[in-house]
């Protein structure tokens, strides 16, 4: 309380009071990490043992479960660091050095990995880079920073256009955006051909031009033009045509090549899971039919687990935590906040979507990680700070709506003098 | 203010957001709960494997007098393989199976097998067969990757090259093949568990599931022998010495027990170690002659025509008629093969000379003294093949028993000439065991008894007998068998003073043409012999030899004998019997 008093108008340009953050937010991420432990922990077993089998190494049933707690760790620090050291203003006065170290982790790891191929310190598969090896750490996914980058430079960026009215210049606004996402489609779908991490960036840009505000002639441009790259980026690209041939063949696809058989074996999964799952430890796919389990594929395995019930509770926790950070949007008054904060519902959004609606057999297979329940450190690392931002920001929000296209901060002086946090139901 | 009433942006991706959770609902709800049942038999079609639970074969054992002892077991080998996908330290593995398993190693050259395998993304490279398990712990025990074992089942066999004929081998897809292995098959192998248990995608079982069945696989019996080991290789040791001295390069030797119809000992040569079946290079060497390749034993059977005679009362040792050298048979003169035994001479006589005459002589005095009318023939096929068993299986328990051919009166052959011929041993086609089976009831007494091989199972430390053989008593009365046996004895004695003294041995040669493209030919004899040992008050023992070569002339005194005699003489000593004071 003291602190939040004394924050009172000294952020830059704001007059809204600084109070307690949201923390329903964290609520709702902390129960879905302990969901994604305890499912890790459930079929680390059987996963190190499919490892053992077929390579040969000596990994212990515990050996996942404790990689991924040592994430959990890792991100709740990110976390803290974005949620209280570092003032989202001040790291929005630095975004375009963060979106260039962004870009340069791109294309220092398409020059070590395509280039001159240092394997020491680059993971490469089929002459796709995708990952950093850092030697006694582990391995970090450039493109993850350079979500963050696009995420806090394009809040800068796009806010100015706002307040200067600009937000619809095509001059202005709109084509340095899109050369933007054209240099990062080459680095992440061209270099890294991963489409899973273009689809999010180009979600995290689209949810932020939606909340600026865009004119709707100029967004279903913006569709169009996208449509057609990605059509362009899939008959360009053998194993995307691949995944779509086997989508569209749906059941009937084939077992036999890659893409058919973990969609099959997601459905089987999760089919026979039925509405209450078969329970922790008993998941059959796990051991090695479903590929990819513990990572991209793991909604699967929590569909075999938990059943019906168990993944409605997940989608739940999902919808919840994010219709939570949507709500934010209309109560902050800071465009710059606004833009951010709706990035981040992107990002999150289009992770969740895309994951589960490929395992169900919706969409084309991708390969995308489901925030806080598929193991892996990088992914996590920066969707925890994405959300520190977010429960940084979630201090600023005011009461009721804000008036959208206005920046004027006629309300931000009300309710001073009650710590509140912005229930909207309060106020009804 | 106008935009209050539409919706806002951020109300825009709610809306959005909740369209397409929406979807993903229902269609979770379609396919967990809907088609929950189908996506279960898709998992289940999957993950479900049937294991089978291997049953061990069982072992094979022969006596020791009246112990079982193993002639046939099983081992745990490892098979050494590897995996050159995974294979790290291609050196390492050569050097490490080299040292442990130099002898057993397939390949030469480890590395460039491992690369090779390697480039072809191939994942199975045997290494190295029938590995110990000692080896394939000290190989285990330098933890190198890409290294397996496969556990295979080998049948051993501790005393070599021991009644192969008899016992036969198990190939490589693990049926028996010849001999007991073969025709005990089924009891042997045992019968196969079933697991069906979920698995993980390498097959392994997981304890995962409520439909796991497990039937536990049902070993195979252990199979005792008649076949006694010391006798066998005696047997097999007389075979072989009987043959250097003569030459020939084809023998047999079938002992058995008249009292019972357990046989003994069944040598055959050339042989074979069944443990290298796959390096014998003639399909012969495996068979079992004595109970697959019938033959024209010759005048060893007039002893059953002496006893046919014997028991039909038409005859005594002390009857006698006018020998010739000749006898007409419708349109046929039949001689002897020993001339000058001539004028009015006993039937011991014409047994002891093997005088053919003497024996259709007895053939007619069935029929009415003249001729051997088709109520002679009728009377001998009765003895012979009813009451003797030629020309039958004898139902021993050893693969591809053949029954040869006897003539029954009531075909046209089967006139007065081929009943002519019978007598003295030719015109039929009859195995050593049907030869033997016969014998044996002519000089216990009159029992027959169907010859067998195995004497029981062997489980948890006993000795379960078996009843394998079938009497079938009086086939001749017990006078006719003593004076038969008696008649047999005495004919042996005017051959040989070679018996230890004190005891009841005798025996009858057999000299027999061969035919080729169906015509006799005198360039080839068989040469065989077929007697009985004892003390006065039973025949323990009846063996019988056959000798022969290609292109050479064996006679059945001079060739098969011996080899009985040596046989014989040593058995005596190995049942220790008394002999007369």
């Amino acid at each position: 309380m003291r602190d939040s008093l004394r924050h009172v108008g000294s952020s830059a340009s704001s007059l809204v009071r600084r109070h307690n953050p949201d923390y329903k937010l964290l609520m709702y991420t902390t129960i879905l990490v302990v969901i994604g432990l305890i499912i890790i922990f459930a079929i680390g077993p059987q996963r190190a043992n499919v490892l053992n089998e077929s390579f040969g190494s000596n990994l212990s049933g515990t050996y996942f479960v404790i990689k991924q707690a040592v994430s959990v760790v890792i991100a709740v620090a990110s976390f803290f660091v974005f949620a209280f050291l570092f003032k989202i203003d001040a790291l929005l006065r630095y975004r375009q050095i963060l979106l260039y170290v962004g870009l340069a982790a791109c294309t220092l790891l398409f020059l070590l990995g395509n280039v001159v191929h240092v394997e020491a310190v680059t993971q490469c598969a089929l002459g796709a880079c995708r990952w950093f090896v850092l030697p006694g750490i582990g391995t970090f996914q450039p493109a993850e920073l350079l979500k963050f980058g696009m995420l806090i430079f394009l809040g800068g960026f796009l806010a100015a256009r706002m307040r200067m009215g600009l937000i619809n210049d095509t001059e202005k606004t709109i084509v340095p955006v899109l050369a933007l996402l054209a240099v990062a489609a080459v680095f992440v779908i061209g270099f890294q051909k991963d489409m899973g991490t273009g689809i999010a960036l180009f979600s995290i840009v689209a949810a932020m031009l939606v909340a600026a505000g865009v004119k709707k002639e100029v967004g279903l441009v913006l569709l169009a033009l996208t449509v057609a790259a990605g059509l362009l980026l899939i008959v360009t690209a053998p194993h995307r045509i691949d995944r779509v041939m086997t989508f569209f063949k749906g059941d009937e696809a084939s077992v036999d090549d890659p893409s058919g058989y973990h969609i099959a074996h997601a459905k089987i999964a999760i089919g026979s899971g039925g509405v209450l799952g078969v329970g922790i430890g008993n998941s059959v796919q796990a051991a090695g039919y479903l590929p990819e389990a513990i990572n991209d594929s793991v909604f699967a395995i929590l569909g075999e687990t938990f059943g019906f019930v168990g993944l409605v509770f997940i989608l739940v926790m999902f919808y919840l935590l994010l219709m939570r950070i949507l709500s934010f949007i209309d109560r902050l008054e800071k465009p710059e906040y606004r833009l951010v904060v709706a990035g981040v519902f992107g990002w999150i959004a289009s992770h969740v979507v895309i994951n589960v609606a490929a395992m169900i057999g919706l969409v084309p297979l991708t390969g995308i990680t489901l925030p806080f329940l598929s193991f892996g450190g990088t992914s996590m690392l920066f969707i925890a700070a994405a959300l520190g931002v977010v429960f940084q920001i979630s201090r600023y929000t005011v009461h009721g709506h804000i008036k959208e296209v206005t920046n004027e901060n006629s309300r931000g002086r009300r309710g001073v003098g009650r710590p509140r946090y912005a229930s909207r139901r309060s106020t009804r | 203010m106008q935009q209050s009433r539409t919706i806002t942006r951020s109300q825009f991706l709610a809306i959005a957001l909740s369209i397409v959770m929406g979807l993903i609902v229902v269609r979770l709800f379609w396919m967990q709960v809907i088609q929950h049942q189908h996506y279960v038999a898709l998992a289940s079609e999957e993950q479900v494997k049937k294991l089978v639970i291997p049953a061990n074969r069982g072992m094979v054992y022969a006596m020791d007098g009246d112990t079982p002892v193993p002639v046939v077991m099983n081992q745990q080998v490892y098979t050494l393989f590897a995996d050159p996908t995974v294979v790290t330290e291609p050196e390492r593995v050569a050097q490490v199976a080299t040292e442990v398993a130099g002898g057993n190693l397939l390949v030469d050259d480890i590395p460039k097998v491992l690369a090779e395998g390697k480039q072809q993304k191939s994942m199975y490279r045997v290494l190295a067969k029938n590995i110990t398990l000692r080896q394939a712990e000290l190989i285990k025990a330098k933890k190198l990757k890409g290294i397996g074992f496969q556990k295979v089942s080998k049948r051993v066999y501790p005393e070599g090259d021991l009644a192969a004929q008899t016992i036969g081998f198990v190939n490589n897809e693990g049926r028996g093949q010849y001999g007991v292995e073969q025709q005990l098959n089924d009891r042997l192998m045992g019968k196969d568990g079933l697991l069906k248990s979920v698995t993980d995608v390498a097959n392994v079982p997981l304890s995962i599931g409520k439909d796991n069945i497990r039937k536990d696989a049902v070993d195979g019996e252990n199979i005792v022998l008649t076949i006694d080991r010391n006798i066998q290789s005696k047997a097999q040791e007389a075979l072989l010495a009987g043959l250097q001295r003569s030459g020939a390069t084809h023998g047999s030797v079938l002992v058995m027990d008249p009292r019972s119809g357990k046989v003994l000992a069944l040598a055959d040569f050339p042989t074979y170690n069944p443990a290298d079946f796959t390096k014998v290079t003639d399909e012969r060497v495996f068979r079992n002659v004595a109970t697959t390749e019938p033959y024209e034993p010759g005048s060893v059977l007039k002893t059953y025509t002496v006893a046919t005679g014997l028991d039909k009362g038409v005859m005594t040792a002390d009857t006698t008629f006018y020998n010739t050298d000749k006898i007409q048979v419708e349109d046929r003169t039949i001689t002897n093969a020993l001339k000058g035994v001539t004028g009015t001479i006993s039937m011991q006589t014409a047994l002891n000379n093997s005088l053919n005459t003497g024996m259709v002589t007895i053939a007619q005095k069935l029929g009415d003294g003249s001729r051997i009318t088709r109520g002679a023939r009728d009377t001998i096929y009765d003895y012979f093949h009813n009451r003797f068993g030629l020309g039958e299986r004898t139902g021993i328990e050893i693969a591809n028993e053949q029954k040869g051919l006897l003539i029954s009166p009531e075909d046209v052959e089967g006139n007065a000439v081929r009943y002519s011929n019978m007598a003295f041993g030719q015109g039929l086609n009859v195995t050593m065991m049907q030869v033997a089976a016969g014998f044996s009831a002519i000089i216990n007494g009159g029992t027959y008894y169907s010859p067998t091989v195995v004497e029981g199972v062997y489980k948890n430390g006993n000795l379960n007998k078996e009843n394998n053989s079938k009497a079938k008593p009086a086939v001749i009365s017990a006078e006719a068998s003593a004076a038969a046996k008696e008649m047999v004895h005495q004919a042996r004695a005017g051959y040989t003073k070679d018996d230890l003294p004190g005891y009841y041995v005798g025996g009858k040669t057999g000299t027999s043409q061969t035919l080729e493209n169906g015509q006799y030919i005198s360039t080839q004899t068989i040469g065989t012999y077929l007697g009985f040992g004892g003390d006065d008050s039973s025949a323990k023992y009846v063996i019988m030899v056959q000798v022969s070569g290609k292109n050479m002339n064996l006679e059945g005194n001079k060739h098969a004998m011996p080899i009985f005699t040596d046989i014989s003489n040593w058995l005596l000593g190995y049942y220790q019997l008394q002999p007369r004071a």
